[in-house]
């Protein structure tokens, strides 16, 4: 691959202080399931000082902190799909990021890449939206933090400015009580592009009503939205067919409305509303199919 | 400007220091450097599985791999499976279950298999299924394959059970 200089660093101060360096002209490779890829297809990096942050120990990690999950940015998505915290409490991450590509790719690739390459179908994408994710990002000018759903602007376009680099991904720790469905079309079972993803997590009270209701869809919006306005009349009530069928019309009529009138609208449209009947079917105790 | 420099990882259980390019796919160096051919090369995106090899126990893509990347790692390829009980075992039941037909993608699809059995002794079918989801056969057909990898793991178990059962005797 042609590039101006590749550097492994081995902490974060490292690699922010070798980014500080280069400034405009640094890319960070992290699983390299992507920047591999787009290499061979043009000299994107050739004038580029690559900095390699896949081996920081501290970027892997997964706990609880302050009553919300903290997932290292350098978390592969095989080791998500698996962690014991993620599987209790953010399961509908773990079932996306179990979709993710192949079993190889899935041991390489990283959450945080899968966020810096904002790719319109990343499969993580629908998933992190319901669970309020926010990331954090540092540079060596200091640490911010942004909502998830601001850092995507568009397909493969971000806010993460030049020598910034993203840490951790924060979500929201569900209780043991919520369910949790996640929803892939793709052309085939395995290493599929999304043409279509769909999460959920729903939380019933005591005498079966919904008391909270998140959805959102992937691969089909230029960023990851929830639409609690479409789910907010469920609330407080055990949902009817007519219900579920309602939200399903609602949010797929979103796909023309914020997408436009694409080739694919005619499959995604009707295809979005089956696959929103069966996840709230699912989400609310009926057949797992 | 070259940007070689020495780097040391193990192969096949050796430790090795190459002087390579980081910036290349360890892909490149595997087969035209160090002349380890049996890893191949089929779509060079991730997507076919017949350059997987194993990283310190995890099967991975050597196409999607930089060479600078090695550095300190556990490489395992298929030319040194039969250095390990479990990769001999994959190997002879593959030829019993004629899992092979060209045979291309045969050594991406015996280190995912490794890599499956090495972390999970007693997979089901779905998981063997699972395991090599990310590897591609457009001829041999994948239900031999599958049988051959469940054959092996029955094998190794089985074995696992004759030595407990000798050590139970003496």
């Amino acid at each position: 691959m042609k590039c101006a200089s590749f550097e492994r660093a081995s902490t974060l101060d490292c690699a922010l202080k070798l980014a500080h360096g280069y400034g405009e002209k640094a890319a960070f490779v992290a699983g390299a399931t992507d920047v591999l890829v787009k290499a061979r297809e043009k000299d994107c990096y050739a004038d580029r000082h690559m900095i390699d942050i896949s081996d920081i120990s501290s970027l892997k990690e997964i706990k609880i902190a302050d009553g919300r999950i903290h997932i290292g940015a350098l978390a592969t998505h095989a080791q998500i799909s698996k962690d014991e915290i993620i599987q209790k409490h953010a399961q509908v991450l773990a079932l996306a990021c179990a979709e993710v590509g192949s079993p190889q790719i899935r041991n390489k690739g990283t959450l945080g890449g899968n966020i810096a390459n904002s790719s319109p179908a990343a499969d993580s994408f629908a998933a992190l939206a319901v669970l309020n994710a926010t990331v954090v990002i540092e540079s060596a000018a200091g640490q911010h933090c942004m909502p998830f759903s601001e850092v995507i602007t568009g397909p493969y376009k971000n806010k993460l400015q030049p020598e910034e680099i993203i840490t951790e991904i924060i979500v929201d720790c569900l209780s043991e009580d919520y369910r949790h469905a996640f929803y892939k079309v793709g052309r085939r079972n395995a290493l599929a592009i999304s043409r279509l993803t769909a999460a959920g997590v729903l939380q019933k009270d005591s005498s079966g009503a919904v008391k909270d209701v998140r959805l959102a869809l992937g691969s089909v919006f230029p960023t990851p939205v929830v639409f609690s306005e479409i789910t907010s009349p469920v609330i407080g009530k055990v949902p009817s067919s007519d219900d579920i069928a309602r939200i399903a019309e609602k949010l797929s009529a979103k796909i023309p409305e914020i997408a436009g009138i694409r080739p694919s609208t005619r499959y995604k449209q009707p295809v979005a509303g089956n696959v929103i009947e069966r996840v709230l079917t699912n989400l609310l105790g009926g057949p797992v199919s | 400007m070259s940007l070689k420099k020495n780097i040391q990882f193990t192969l096949n259980g050796e430790a090795i220091d190459v002087l390579a390019d980081p910036t290349a796919r360890f892909l490149d160096v595997l087969r035209n450097e160090l002349r380890y051919t049996g890893t191949k090369e089929g779509c060079g995106i991730g997507e076919c599985g017949a350059c997987t090899i194993v990283v310190d126990n995890e099967a991975v893509n050597s196409c999607l791999l930089f060479m600078g990347q090695v550095e300190g790692k556990d490489v395992l390829t298929v030319e040194g499976l039969s250095e390990e009980e479990i990769g001999r075992t994959l190997q002879t039941c593959f030829i019993e279950e004629n899992a092979v037909q060209c045979g291309f993608c045969t050594p991406g699809m015996l280190m995912s298999a490794y890599a499956l059995l090495k972390t999970n002794p007693a997979p089901s079918r779905e998981e063997i299924r699972l395991a090599i989801s990310g590897n591609l056969c457009r001829c041999t057909g994948y239900v031999p394959i599958i049988n051959a990898i469940q054959k092996a793991e029955q094998e190794l178990n089985s074995n696992v059970d004759d030595d407990q059962k000798q050590e139970a005797i003496s």
